[in-house]
């Protein structure tokens, strides 16, 4: 059974794109969130095996949606990823800080997006 | 994997709602595909030789001027059908000194619109051959969804400096 991955981005394009990645070349099967609420509650009813989350996003942000998805017992062991445009130490650090598991920079490279997840999926 | 990243601008600009859903599109393509979140798309007005600002994104119209740049010769490629693209310097300080593309919008055979890209994100060294084909793509592909029925130039007046 393919493992499941929620991805979060209020962009159509980053969607597309990290869909198709995930889904056609690597063969996850995808659920989408268009911001950090709704990410926190699909990461509820889908119970992904890993999040790829945008940071910069309406509603709540994904420093945000990583906090309160730590914060609830279902969704504490899920990886997360963040994709961020910014890659400064300080920036991350904030990352880190609520509680996401690793990053990946925009523009974001489909072999190194595939072999990071695949690291935290155990493949 | 750029094949990924051209189906998925194609997709994104194809669906465009409307003129400001194709803006929003071109600058999400901007910042996930090309790495740059400093945009700016100019209208070109054939008859009076100028560009109008249609839309910019993370840099002020003041540094929109940077179409200067590209001077007479430059300028003519761009209004010709070529991309125009700078090459990256890396600044002293560690800084990206401003990188810049320039696209052309092509619509029957001419160039309506011209699509500048300037600064790019720290961790974006430079455009390279993935980059140029997905130019290429909004070169030809953008000015439907961007101009719909008024994408038809309107009937040319040669000026100076803008010629085909």
């Amino acid at each position: 059974m393919a493992k499941k991955i929620l991805v979060v981005d209020d962009s159509k394009t980053a969607l597309l794109m990290e869909r198709e990645i995930l889904e056609k070349r690597a063969a996850y099967q995808c659920v989408t969130a268009a911001d950090g609420q709704e990410a926190v509650e699909k990461a509820q009813q889908e119970r992904p095996d890993l999040v790829l989350m945008d940071v910069v996003m309406p509603r709540m942000n994904g420093f945000e949606a990583c906090k309160m998805m730590r914060q609830h017992p279902n969704t504490r062991e899920i990886p997360i990823v963040l994709v961020t445009t910014r890659g400064e130490e300080a920036y991350m650090e904030a990352g880190f800080q609520s509680g996401c598991n690793d990053y990946i920079t925009k523009p974001v490279d489909g072999a190194e997006l595939v072999a990071l997840v695949q690291s935290y999926l155990g493949e | 994997m750029n094949d990924v990243r051209l189906r998925a601008a194609r997709k994104r600009l194809a669906e465009s709602r409307d003129q400001e859903d194709a803006i929003e599109g071109l600058r999400e393509i901007a910042a996930n595909f090309l790495g740059s979140e400093e945009i700016g798309l100019f209208r070109i007005d054939r008859s009076t030789a100028t560009f109008k600002v249609l839309w910019s994104f993370g840099i002020d119209v003041e540094k929109c001027d940077l179409l200067k740049a590209l001077g007479d010769s430059g300028m003519r490629r761009v209004i010709s059908g070529e991309c125009h693209v700078e090459l990256v310097a890396r600044e002293h300080s560690g800084a990206m000194a401003m990188a810049q593309a320039f696209v052309p919008i092509r619509f029957a055979n001419q160039t309506i619109a011209i699509l500048a890209i300037f600064r790019l994100l720290p961790q974006k060294l430079g455009f390279d051959g993935s980059d140029k084909e997905l130019f290429k793509l909004l070169s030809e592909e953008a000015a439907k969804p961007l101009f719909g029925a008024t994408a038809h130039p309107k009937p040319v007046i040669e000026a100076p400096g803008m010629g085909t």
